[in-house]
């Protein structure tokens, strides 16, 4: 399926005519200079063709002859190549004369007997050439191991782009002769579109996952004995035609080029995403599905845009249709969403979804919805990878880093806001488990916490009866829940009598314990709450009965006795209800304009 | 179909790895008829039958998930064991796994639910002695007492399957809810042909009203 619609993509880019997305046999490469020859094979100028606009020279990307995929071996590529192949001159290759012997041979063979100017000219200089020729003025150190392509003296175009250069190429793909174009290959079924063709022994390399080799890696290989079977060798274990091979590789170069306008390549955690569409209608259509998908995965920094984006999630997450919201999007536009992860110069699919873009966009409101607690710890929605970061130790003076998040957690909840199904477990436990080792319950925990059990609970699988509201519950009786909104008010009245300067909290003190086991911390915390609250009724008597009433209301919620240990879904509420407290306080102050110290909660903004 | 018979198979978890995919594996999207016919011959199968796929029913939603694991890069060559073999000996005929380690990815499904329809035909190996009715009698009583020649897996060993025979005159059982019920599910092998050098063949596979239709061997959209 996922080659299938890489390569129906590379129909459609080829018919759009795209711009970097090569024809069959063609790859766009890095060339660095031209070599310009005279009829006879003389080289008359060597010019650089790097673009200069930026700080370095940059090679250009050209459209040449499709490499040949070398790893140990001697192959040389067809009319274009690195300086050891072309001119037997190489900083780093210590068998540049054999590199070109290859390169000699390849072409003495290719254009024997070519009755084209141009290629009679390039075999006039093979013949001419010995590395020792390589000398100034013509020629410097810098060229050693760049790209060259050669051009004949007084036209513009490059000699593999010549129509001769492009026939040849194509009777050489075609005859699969030997050293030129891929290796012969039989013939068989391609499972990509069912067609008896050529099967391709070796598939194209992958560039562009994060990770991975920077030559690129395969996503259809088999490199070592154990991967192969009923003693088939390469290719022949997964027959797929050259021209397929060719297509979904050239396709998912192009969607995961690093360019700064391409919106449908990012990156979660350990894995590339690259996400495109497929429209029955016109090409603009799809354009504006990807870009509104491309919107919706990472939400504009810009706090308008993120607003107007909100009222969109909102409005799908109510069920209000998509073509409503926006005309210019056709729901039933097909999306397809890859994710892609390096493994050992092979890549592997983390996830693979498929679905129309009516039902991803419910998908990620639904998302959106079950994650949403009020206050609202963010100001731009999250993105997958800044919600991981909440799951991993916060240490001061350092940024959370994603590789401390559990191995698949990323790709398992990337896959669960796609598909809709449940988030991992691990999520839950992770979260919480954080929260009390380092003691930081920020929004993005605590909503995290939410997200899992409201999905949990709308999915079937029902750990309470009660719903998990969005904003404080004072109906709520859920032990979990009410222990941690006692556990708020506790600190707050700590913090209401001695101020905002101690210097360990009861939350740093015993946030973990009285979440994990509350009967054996809640009555040492309630009998030392009463020295705070006699301070407390002298100082600030009106407040000082607030809170106690507030303490009575939510104990007598509470079950006779404390529960000895709370579940993890309940340390999960615990959180929750600890979030809803401590922010009803403080937003309360804001409002009363009270100048005793806020709380430390904080309110995650964008990162 | 006179002789025809319906297994329901189930797992936890399955893999039934997509040949372009067989080395950081992904599963196809649902099982294949090569698959269905392991668990068969699992139950009963002698050289006198072959069994043929004719329709898969899926009956709970297809979900994925991402397994890592440690396997073997590579495998004792032929050569190797013949030498060993004619020199009478197994010294240095080994592998080693700690050695040889390859962590491979795998997407796999979760939480599988099929009715397996098929039938059998009887090959020129079958004797005299062989006749339709007996195998099929004798598939049936191993099915419905729950034997098995060795374990039936789903795809791959480390993924048992359940099975229990759906008698005749029993209703279809429903599908869960959430089970798309059309999908175009690409190009799938069918099965192996082992008569002509190993040659996989394929079908395009398409689920209508949550059951595929597989063709039968010989057709002519089963391409080689």
């Amino acid at each position: 399926m996922i080659l299938q619609a890489l390569a129906r993509y590379y129909q459609r880019l080829i018919e759009r005519g795209a711009d970097d997305i090569a024809p069959y046999g063609y790859s766009p490469e890095k060339i660095s200079y031209e070599i310009v020859l005279a009829p006879d094979g003389v080289v008359l100028a060597v010019n650089d063709i790097r673009d200069t606009t930026g700080k370095k020279p940059q090679p250009r990307v050209l459209e040449v002859p499709q490499p040949e995929k070398r790893t140990v071996g001697i192959k040389s590529n067809f009319l274009w190549d690195k300086t050891s192949y072309v001119l037997g001159v190489s900083a780093t290759s210590k068998r540049a004369d054999k590199e070109h012997e290859a390169f000699k041979a390849l072409h003495e063979s290719a254009l024997a007997g070519a009755p084209d100017e141009g290629l009679k000219a390039l075999l006039a200089f093979l013949q001419r050439w010995s590395p020792e020729q390589f000398q100034v003025p013509l020629f410097s150190d810098e060229m050693l191991d760049a790209n060259l392509v050669f051009r004949l003296d007084g036209e513009h175009r490059h000699l593999h782009e010549r129509e001769a250069a492009q026939a040849l190429r194509a009777r050489l793909l075609g005859g699969g002769e030997k050293g030129a174009g891929p290796a012969a290959a039989a013939e068989g079924v391609c499972l990509v579109h069912g067609e008896s063709a050529p099967i391709a022994r070796l598939h194209p390399a992958i560039k562009g996952v994060n990770g991975a080799q920077s030559s690129g890696a395969s996503l259809v290989s088999f490199n070592l004995d154990a991967f192969t079977s009923y003693g088939k060798s390469q290719g022949d274990n997964a027959p797929v035609s050259e021209q397929a091979a060719f297509a979904y590789t050239s396709v998912l170069n192009y969607l995961l080029r690093r360019s700064g306008d391409n919106r449908q390549r990012l990156q979660v955690g350990d894995t590339t995403v690259v996400f495109w569409a497929e429209s029955a209608g016109n090409e603009a259509d799809a354009r504006a599905a990807e870009d509104f998908l491309a919107s919706l995965f990472s939400p504009p920094d810009d706090d308008s845009e993120a607003e107007r984006l909100r009222v969109v999630l909102d409005d799908l997450g109510k069920g209000r249709p998509l073509a409503e919201l926006d005309p210019d999007l056709a729901p039933g536009t097909r999306m397809y969403v890859l994710g892609l992860a390096p493994n050992a110069s092979r890549l592997s699919v983390r996830y693979w979804q498929a679905d129309t873009l009516e039902v991803f966009a419910k998908r990620l409101a639904q998302h959106a919805q079950d994650l949403r607690i009020e206050p609202l710890p963010w100001r731009v929605e999250p993105t997958v990878y800044r919600l991981l970061l909440a799951t991993v130790p916060n240490r001061e003076g350092a940024k959370p880093k994603a590789d401390d998040a559990f191995g698949n957690l990323i790709g398992e909840t990337m896959r669960a806001i796609l598909g809709g199904g449940l988030y991992p477990r691990s999520l839950l436990a992770s979260t919480v488990m954080r929260i009390r080792s380092d003691g930081n319950l920020s929004g993005m925990r605590a909503a995290i916490c939410k997200g899992v059990l409201v999905r949990e609970r709308r999915l079937g699988i029902r750990t309470s009866d009660e719903e998990i509201s969005v904003s404080l519950d004072k109906q709520s009786t859920q032990p979990g829940y009410l222990l941690g909104r006692l556990f708020a008010v506790l600190e707050y009245v700590q913090r209401s009598a001695l101020g905002g300067q101690v210097n360990a909290t009861i939350r740093d003190r015993y946030y973990g314990a009285a979440s994990a086991t509350p009967a054996a911390i809640f009555p040492v915390l309630l009998r030392n709450t009463q020295n705070h609250m006699g301070k407390l009724r002298k100082e600030r008597p009106g407040q000082a009965v607030t809170l106690e009433k507030e303490i009575r209301e939510i104990v007598a919620g509470l079950p006779d006795e404390f529960p000895r240990s709370l579940r993890i879904e309940d340390q999960g509420r615990f959180a929750i209800g600890y979030y809803h407290q401590s922010q009803a306080h403080f937003t309360k102050h804001d409002a009363a304009g009270d100048a005793a110290g806020p709380t430390k909660t904080e309110t995650e903004g964008a990162l | 179909m006179a002789f025809g018979i319906r297994l329901l198979v189930w797992g936890e978890r399955a893999c039934f790895t997509r040949p372009e995919m067989k080395v950081e594996r992904v599963s196809y999207d649902v099982i294949t008829p090569s698959a269905a016919r392991g668990i068969l011959e699992a139950i009963h199968w002698k050289p006198a039958i072959r069994w043929h796929i004719d329709r898969i029913h899926v009956l709970k939603p297809i979900r994925f998930e991402s397994i890592r694991r440690n396997e073997v890069g590579g495998k004792l060559s032929p050569a190797s064991v013949a030498k060993a073999m004619k020199a009478g000996s197994t010294a240095g005929l080994a592998t080693f796994v700690d050695e040889d380690r390859q962590q491979r990815a795998a997407t796999v499904l979760r939480g599988v639910r099929y009715l397996i329809e098929a039938h059998f035909e009887l090959t020129d190996r079958a004797g005299p002695d062989n006749s339709v009715g007996k195998h099929l009698d004798i598939f049936n009583r191993r099915a419905r007492k729950g034997q098995c020649f060795h374990a039936p897996c789903l795809g791959v060993r480390e993924f048992p399957a359940s099975f229990e025979l759906l008698e005749e005159g029993v209703p279809l059982p429903e599908p869960a809810p959430g089970v798309e019920a059309n999908k175009d599910l690409g190009w799938m092998l069918h099965d192996i042909d082992f008569s002509d050098g190993m040659t996989p063949r394929f079908f395009r596979a398409r689920m209508q009203g949550g059951v595929i239709e597989v063709p039968p061997w010989q057709a002519g959209e089963v391409k080689a």
